[in-house]
């Protein structure tokens, strides 16, 4: 009886600490998405054939 | 609600899409059927006038029977020149029957031809599911807002491009009452687009920090992953799907993974050169709902019916006729089974060559229309109207559009 006890409360150990990590990594990359998608589109479009100028990207027009 | 935001992201974003001619993203060149033409131009993506609405139980179960169809309302996706009728020269006959002329493999319009014989392997492509009413939709779901509008896209490349859009006029919160109050507002929104044949990116960032994201990736060439999110500063009102398309000869599946562990999978298979058959079913995790639904589409050269049925009680139906090359009329039925609400309108829309007018009627008594006017290169004038007879509401808007 105790083994079981112990035995399933590992599992809900186990289960607890996976899903609290999933959040953890879910929040993490929110984060990053929210903050570097736009980055990377600029980085990406400015890498592509033929080089846009920087100037290019800063001026209005 | 989850599909409806993340529709009005797409809906916009198609037109982008046409702009930089991306062939390959929806109806692959294997139709036989004509579908309708795409407009000249459009207007930029990402209109902001649409607050968006954040997923609530309710609304997404009254939403997917209708709202998954909305997706990419106005993608006007087919560039694809439109296949003759008769697809293929009757064969020349030799021996007796050369004395004889070969028969006559016309197709009527309008008129499912029954001479021909149907090779039930080859069958064409169907359309994306989310994309069955895609005709209906573009005639009739208009992007129609009230105020300033102001869009400007500047391409640094052939790939590569900036966009700024600025919005100032009011926008409708439904309030505790269950009026429409209308808060006066303005936002300005930046954009950067990257559209590549095998990759897209588009990113839309407000004043208010929301950042609305869309990816899609062609990872082979029947695969396509599509993401969509809404992120925002506040905390749990961020939105977020994953969708991965399957395209195989004749049938499209799709399965799809969303935030409050949505999950959902629709499937689309060709029977018969004219009609497709589809299902969808979806779960939602957080409040342990469940869906299923069914879809049929039969399309013509000349019209286009589409049904749809789903068990959270709705029922969409529509129809559209095409005119003549530049006009088309268009005509939607929507029943809510939980809420009794029946829906129906008729539209019309004008494809013409400076301009594009699209009108429409509703049962609610709302009368709507939406011009875009090209006035020169790259430079669009829109005007939208719409008069809510019942609710005495009236919304007119105009914008300009500048940018390739």
């Amino acid at each position: 009886m105790a083994d079981v006890g112990k035995g399933s409360s590992l599992t809900v150990f186990s289960g607890d600490f996976v899903k609290q990590w999933t959040t953890w990594g879910m929040k993490k990359a929110k984060v990053i998405a929210h903050w570097g998608f736009i980055p990377l589109i600029i980085v990406v479009g400015m890498n592509t054939e033929p080089k846009p100028h920087l100037s290019q990207l800063l001026a209005p027009v | 609600m989850v599909q409806m935001y993340n529709i009005i992201i797409l809906l916009n974003l198609e037109d982008l899409i046409n702009k930089y001619k991306i062939c390959n993203y929806h109806v692959s060149k294997q139709t036989k059927t004509k579908t309708l033409q795409p407009p000249a131009f459009s207007h930029s993506p990402f209109s902001s006038p649409f607050t968006p609405h954040f997923p609530s139980s309710e609304c997404l179960s009254t939403a997917m029977g209708s709202s998954p169809s909305r997706d990419a309302a106005s993608n006007p996706a087919s560039v694809d020149p439109p296949l003759a009728s008769a697809s293929a020269e009757p064969p020349h006959h030799v021996g007796l029957a050369v004395a004889l002329p070969p028969p006559v493999d016309e197709k009527k319009d309008g008129v499912v031809d029954v001479n021909k014989r149907v090779d039930y392997l080859n069958l064409p492509c169907p359309v994306p599911f989310e994309e069955i009413q895609r005709e209906a939709l573009m005639s009739l779901k208009p992007d129609l807002f009230e105020g300033m509008r102001f869009d400007f896209t500047k391409g640094l490349n052939q790939n590569f491009a900036l966009c700024h859009s600025v919005f100032m006029g009011s926008t409708e919160h439904p309030s505790q009452s269950g009026d429409i109050v209308k808060v006066p507002s303005s936002n300005y929104e930046f954009g950067a687009n990257f559209l590549d044949p095998k990759l897209m990116l588009v990113g839309r960032l407000g004043t208010d920090g929301r950042l609305n994201g869309r990816v899609k990736c062609d990872l082979t060439e029947n695969l396509i992953l599509k993401i969509n999110a809404s992120l925002t500063n506040e905390p749990h009102y961020s939105q977020g799907m994953f969708n991965f398309d399957y395209k195989g000869k004749d049938f499209r599946s799709q399965f799809q993974i969303g935030n409050n562990a949505f999950y959902g999978a629709n499937y689309i298979q060709s029977v018969s050169p004219h009609l497709s058959l589809g299902t969808e079913i979806f779960w939602l995790g957080h409040q342990r709902k469940s869906g299923i639904g069914f879809a049929a589409r039969f399309n013509t050269d000349k019209w286009v019916g589409t049904a749809q049925v789903a068990n959270t009680g709705i029922v969409a139906l529509s129809y559209v006729q095409k005119v003549s090359e530049k006009v088309s009329l268009a005509s939607d039925f929507m029943y809510n089974h939980m809420s009794g609400d029946v829906t129906s309108s008729f539209g019309y829309d004008y494809i013409l060559r400076q301009c594009r007018l699209r009108g429409k009627i509703d049962s609610n008594g709302t009368v709507a229309a939406f011009l875009e006017e090209r006035l020169n290169m790259g430079v669009n004038f829109i005007l939208s109207a719409e008069i809510d007879h019942r609710k005495k509401d009236y919304k007119f808007g105009f914008g300009m559009t500048v940018g390739e």
